[in-house]
């Protein structure tokens, strides 16, 4: 059992790995931005949980600054991937429509 | 009509000049004190003591104490400022003079010697009650004490104590060496009572009981328990002195030697002259009496008071303290006095360094509590006056404006919010424009 499960796993991370290579490089340098928008969030949560919560106010508006950007990375994500069937934009439309609403809120 | 009016005249005229010559605030030591006395024959029997008195520029008033013209004030003023009461038998006092009358009169602040002996009548042990103190209630019984007595008496009733109270205010400076001669009566103070105090108390072995009958149940006042000189210091400051024993203060104990049984030292002199000579001194406020400027605080680097103050501001506080020295004021020296920043309770508790000049002086910061304080400085040393000192100043918390402009912990949360701005700025940038 415990080689057929090390197995499964070792051919399920390499099946992933090739189909993730596939996709397009856009999508890539969203889900970048995307990781490291949650990294720096969990940085801060790890701060907090070393030294407390004295100015509560600054923890809160660091997580959800990065927590914000993160979710609307994500959403650009969707609207430009080609894929989804939902969605069907020009592509300079997208571009601009998901840019302006990140740039807007983000701040 | 013409002679009562004429009499008013002159009488009040010569109160005038009495006036002048009570104690002051100035000058507290006693001037005038009326002795009373049961028999004229104290006067000379007493005389060493009534004359270092009389010598230290007291004005002594003898008077019988069923003298029918007694009398503490007139028209509302007091005559005297001390009153001695030499006067173990009498039952009831001439004149306006009774148990009540003396309590007013230690009431505003005047100074009190009282002394039983042998027999001390209902009189005396209420007056002596009224100052918290409770002679035994046989009237026949006397302190006994068959260790500690002195050898040249047979009765064992006359007593060499050398039990004194540690202090250099009521008992002066010098060690008294030799013991203190006494024959009278016992009391005893109540442990709840602070402003009673034993200067002068009877060894484990002493008790009160009849020297001339056999004992038929155990005594009731034994021990330490017994005192044989007390004081009492009220809150008005004024000061009493209670005595077992009227021949404390004669000539012919002042005169004799001691040697006390059991022991191989015998004194010349006994230590009773000392002994009444510097309880004298101090309970008529020739010493131990203290004076207290007003009570003075500034932010450090000022020298105005301020009317408000703020959270962790440092801020000084002095105040000045003189004792009378018997004729002037001097610096008084200690390092126990303390100032509290009192609000409910002390929040700080600071003990007050002196120059030696009389100032006494600390700094410290202002807790991290706003409110209306007090600096406070309750000081009551065994044998001195108490004082008692409070100022109120309120204290207020930050401005919004006296924050701190950035909070050091939250440096990591300020670099994550610009991190991100500018990984947004870079993001957005790579996003348009990559092939």
């Amino acid at each position: 059992m415990v080689k057929s499960t090390s197995k499964d796993a070792q051919d399920l991370f390499r099946s992933l790995h090739s189909a993730y290579s596939a996709t397009p490089t856009n999508l890539k340098i969203i889900d970048l931005y995307v990781v490291f928008a949650v990294f720096t969030a969990l940085i801060q949560v790890a701060y907090m949980a070393l030294v407390g919560s004295f100015p509560f106010n600054s923890f809160l508006s660091g997580v959800l600054s990065c927590v914000g950007t993160a979710v609307l990375a994500v959403c650009l994500r969707i609207q430009v991937n080609k894929e989804n069937k939902e969605f069907k934009h020009k592509t300079v439309v997208t571009n601009l429509r998901g840019i302006v609403a990140m740039f807007v809120i983000a701040v | 009509m013409m002679n009562l009016s004429r009499s008013v005249a002159l009488i009040s005229l010569f109160l005038l000049p009495l006036l002048s010559f009570s104690f002051s605030v100035d000058n507290p030591t006693d001037r005038r004190v009326l002795v009373l006395l049961d028999d004229l024959s104290l006067k000379s029997s007493h005389s060493i003591f009534f004359s270092t008195l009389k010598s230290r520029g007291f004005d002594l008033d003898f008077k019988l104490a069923d003298d029918s013209k007694l009398a503490l004030q007139r028209y509302g003023q007091y005559l005297y400022d001390g009153l001695i009461v030499f006067a173990p038998s009498t039952e009831r006092f001439g004149g306006s003079l009774d148990s009540k009358s003396i309590a007013d009169f230690v009431d505003s602040g005047r100074d009190l010697i009282l002394s039983a002996d042998t027999s001390a009548s209902d009189l005396i042990r209420g007056i002596a009650l009224e100052c918290g103190v409770d002679f035994d209630e046989d009237s026949s019984a006397m302190v006994i004490d068959h260790s500690s007595f002195s050898v040249s008496d047979g009765d064992h009733t006359l007593i060499a104590a050398d039990d004194l109270v540690k202090s250099d205010a009521i008992l002066g400076k010098t060690k008294i060496e030799a013991p203190v001669l006494f024959r009278g009566v016992a009391h005893s103070l109540n442990p709840t009572n602070n402003l009673v105090l034993k200067v002068l108390s009877a060894s484990p072995s002493a008790y009160s009981a009849n020297p001339s009958s056999k004992l038929s149940s155990p005594p009731q006042l034994t021990g330490s328990a017994i005192s044989l000189v007390s004081v009492m210091q009220a809150r008005n400051n004024a000061r009493v002195v209670i005595s077992g024993s009227l021949q404390l203060f004669s000539d012919r104990l002042f005169r004799s030697g001691v040697q006390k049984a059991g022991s191989p030292n015998k004194y010349e002199k006994s230590g009773n002259e000392q002994f009444a000579t510097e309880l004298s001194k101090w309970v008529f406020h020739e010493r131990g009496h203290l004076k207290a400027g007003s009570l003075v605080h500034h932010r450090v680097g000022e020298t105005d008071e301020p009317a408000i103050y703020r959270i962790k501001d440092d801020l000084e506080f002095s105040v000045e303290i003189l004792e009378w020295s018997g004729k002037s004021w001097e610096p008084y020296v200690a390092d126990d006095v303390q100032v509290q920043f009192y609000m409910m309770s002390p929040y700080v508790l600071k003990t007050l360094s002196t120059d030696k000049k009389g100032m006494f002086h600390t700094s410290f910061k202002v807790p991290d509590v706003y409110g209306v304080f007090q600096f406070k400085v309750e000081y009551g040393k065994l044998g001195y006056t108490t004082l008692s000192l409070s100022k109120q100043i309120p204290v207020r918390p930050y401005r919004h404006n006296e924050y701190e402009r950035f909070i050091p912990t939250a440096y990591p949360y300020y670099g994550a919010c610009f991190t991100t701005m500018a990984g947004f700025f870079v993001f957005s940038f790579v996003y348009l424009y990559h092939k």
